[in-house]
């Protein structure tokens, strides 16, 4: 094998040790064992809920929906997001997320048995990421219509 | 501190006649409380730019921190701090005299002021917001340049930044100490205060506003160690009409003085989380 | 391509900014302020599969890009192969994070420059013991709020120390000089740290502060600030209180400010160390970082925990 390749394939091997090292040792993330501490990975949730009202707040912004339940009644979730200002930072305002939009909340409940919960992933009743804009691709559609068919924005 | 800007003559016309009228104008609004005459309307040292040079250390004193409205002196709510824990009287900061408050209000006030230990949010050192956190019994330091005033206050490492040169740059959300646009207005810097929440209090007796609340505040040099603070309040969820307080503001002139930390969080731990902690037996 | 090393430190060599000299202030220093963005996928310590070197080749730095984007994408699930425990700690989408999608600039596979090895040097034995301790209270149901992070109890930012390291999010410090002083504001709780220039000494010993107490100095262009004063209460990587932190500030181009700093802390670390930071120039503005006044997770994370002792015992 030429150099180059035997370096690639050396890289390739050992970014699949690397990766995982970057995220343990090299980026840790502190800031989220308060997570495991927080929610219980033994109590998976998924709801589907409407929003009531999101508090743009730090360290963590909070998004309280209104769940219907089989009986016909209703339950209010606290589902708990990252630092609002990384969403600012890409143009997501409060207006992006309105009360009344409709969401899909998949992640754990809080070990206190609270009706809380990490939003662990956040989605629109059509499978879309709430905030579209991840991974740096670009400025986001602001989530004012939910039934909007989501493109990126150019 | 001189510094080495050669628009002396500039400096005198931003100084214009505006400057006597307001300030002339303002210490007659309020109820007779010290100050100077205002023959000749001091004119501070100016920075690089040709602006008055607010930079420096300064602090409130008074009580408006307990209570903006005149009050007389009154026990405290923690019977073991004694006399160093009641409360001294005032003159009141309050243009005018009483916060103009919608009845609702006024009742809502009270209710707050009865509850005033568990409902101060600064008790439990949160930002105080604007303006209480001028008048913090606490230090804070102007650190003023072309596009930004930065002012850092010592109660709780609080901090804001005054946007000089962006009038029209909004506030994507509410913040404990709101969002600041600043211009200047002659010697006078004007600070235009949006976009704060509703959660802040004006002093320990229960004064509040809503998420609607409008601050413009201005500060005017005195003499070269005291600027004179306003603060004009507008919050038609709360209040009648707008209102004023006012107040002024020494520069801190100790030895070697510098802001030292108020990290408050660390001594509120046991108040606010107290009862969750594990317990010996358990 | 040229290493950081502490010898090549300032200026950088080998750019077409060679020319470049800094704006000056009116009062003649060179001009620093303005907000900076620290974020980078280059990590603290060179994972130790990369040892021995420093810095990747354009296409290897490519690959390592591509693959640690994908490793961290918060966006995998139990579905990718995490378990539920990882996914958890995962948080949240993707959309929530801003941790960089670039090594620096020079391509290296460490922030440390010293030792050349890229990592930590070793903790003193007793500062092993802090560090175990440390560990353990992380590991456990929180018995009370001091079991946590500085961070995760709001006294101080994820990435601000001092020193300032880049982290997963809000990694901007916007600097503001006026004559005789810089204010350092980290945008992660909201914290101004004033660097005083007028020579004076630090505070006396008995006044320790979790920021540590700043004084600064130019050196030619670079300026440098000398932070010492420490409580103990706080640790970069194994620190303790008797840390005396040296960073330098360098304006390197139009774009572009090198963050450097020392580490000599003989209690706790065998060797002095020290890291080199680019930071980059943005016209965006910070926002407020109110954490303590929003911190929800604390009552959450000591409830959970008073709620899981009680199911044990019963």
């Amino acid at each position: 094998m030429s150099e180059v390749t035997w370096m690639r394939t050396k890289l390739t091997f050992v970014l699949a040790g690397v990766a995982g090292l970057v995220v343990v040792t090299a980026r840790p993330v502190p800031a989220h064992h308060a997570f495991s501490a927080e929610f219980d990975a033994d109590r998976p949730i998924h709801l589907e809920g409407t929003v009531k009202k999101m508090e743009w707040i730090n360290p963590h912004a909070w998004v309280h929906i209104e769940v219907a339940k089989p009986d016909g009644t209703t339950e209010t979730w606290m589902i708990e997001g990252g630092t609002p200002n990384t969403l600012l930072r890409r143009g997501i305002t409060k207006k992006s997320l309105l009360p009344g939009t409709k969401i899909v909340v998949d992640g754990y409940q809080a070990k206190d048995g609270s009706l809380k919960g990490n939003g662990r992933d956040l989605t629109l009743p059509d499978g879309s990421k709430l905030f579209l804009g991840s991974s740096g691709t670009g400025a986001p559609n602001d989530g004012r219509d939910p039934t909007e068919q989501k493109k990126p924005k150019k | 501190m001189r510094n080495r800007f050669q628009g002396a003559g500039v400096a005198a016309a931003l100084a214009a006649p505006l400057t006597v009228i307001s300030l002339v104008s303002t210490l007659r609004g309020q109820p007779v409380q010290s100050v100077q005459p205002v023959e000749a309307p001091y004119q501070a040292p100016r920075t690089a730019d040709g602006r008055p040079d607010l930079n420096g250390i300064w602090q409130a004193l008074g009580t408006a921190h307990w209570d903006v409205e005149s009050h007389a002196a009154r026990p405290g709510s923690v019977v073991a701090l004694g006399a160093l824990g009641a409360i001294p009287a005032g003159l009141g900061v309050v243009e005018g005299g009483e916060i103009p408050y919608q009845p609702w209000a006024a009742a809502q006030k009270q209710k707050n002021l009865d509850n005033w230990l568990a409902a101060d949010p600064a008790v439990k050192c949160f930002m105080p917001g604007v303006p209480r956190a001028t008048y913090m019994p606490f230090p804070f330091q102007i650190v003023q340049t072309p596009e930004f005033v930065l002012m850092a206050y010592e109660f709780a490492s609080a901090t804001r930044v005054i946007y000089m040169n962006k009038p029209d740059f909004e506030s994507p959300f509410d913040t404990w100490m709101g969002h600041s646009r600043g211009r200047w207005e002659g010697e006078t810097l004007v600070v235009d205060v949006t976009s704060q929440v509703g959660d802040t209090w004006f002093d320990s007796s229960g004064n509040f506003h809503s998420d609607a609340v409008h601050v413009v505040e201005r500060y005017t040099a005195m003499s070269p160690d005291a600027l004179w603070y306003e603060a004009e309040i507008d919050d038609p969820n709360v209040f009648t009409r707008p209102w004023k307080v006012s107040m002024p503001l020494y520069r801190r002139l100790d030895r070697n003085v510098q802001l030292l930390e108020f990290k408050c969080v660390e001594f509120v731990e046991e108040l606010m989380y107290g009862h969750l902690r594990k317990q010996p037996n358990k | 391509m040229a290493v950081m090393t502490l010898a090549s430190l300032a200026p950088l060599p080998a750019s077409p900014q060679d020319t470049w000299t800094p704006a000056r202030t009116p009062w003649g220093d060179p001009d620093l302020s303005g907000v900076w963005d620290f974020k980078t996928l280059t990590p603290l310590e060179r994972p130790s599969e990369l040892s021995g070197k420093d810095v990747l080749s354009d296409e290897d730095a490519a690959e390592y890009e591509r693959e640690t984007l994908r490793s961290l994408d918060k966006d995998r699930r139990t579905s990718d192969g995490l378990t539920a425990e990882q996914d958890v700690r995962n948080a949240y989408n993707q959309f929530w994070w801003d941790y960089g999608t670039k090594l620096t600039e020079d391509k290296r596979t460490s922030l440390i420059v010293d030792p050349p090895d890229g990592r930590v040097p070793p903790l003193t034995p007793e500062a092993q013991k802090r560090a175990d301790a440390r560990t353990a209270a992380l590991q456990r149901p929180a018995h009370g709020p001091e079991d946590r992070t500085v961070w995760e109890r709001c006294i101080l930012g994820l990435n601000t120390g001092p020193p300032m390291n880049p982290s997963v999010y809000n990694n901007n410090v916007h600097l503001f000089q006026i004559p005789g002083t810089v204010v350092i504001l980290t945008e992660m709780a909201h914290d101004a740290r004033v660097v005083l220039m007028d020579g004076r000494p630090h505070l006396p010993g008995d006044i320790r502060q979790w920021r540590g107490d700043s004084r600064g100095h130019w050196e030619g262009d670079t300026l440098v600030v000398d932070t010492t004063n420490f409580t103990g209460k706080t640790s970069f990587r194994g620190s303790g209180a008797e840390m005396h932190l040296v960073e330098r500030f360098t304006r390197v181009g139009a774009k572009t400010l090198l963050y450097e700093y020392t580490i000599d802390d003989p209690k706790s670390f065998e060797k002095t160390w020290s890291a080199a930071i680019p930071m980059t120039r943005t016209e965006e503005p910070m926002f407020e970082y109110a954490c303590h006044e929003g911190n929800y997770g604390m009552f959450n994370l000591l409830e959970g925990a008073r709620v899981q002792e009680r199911t044990k015992s019963k």
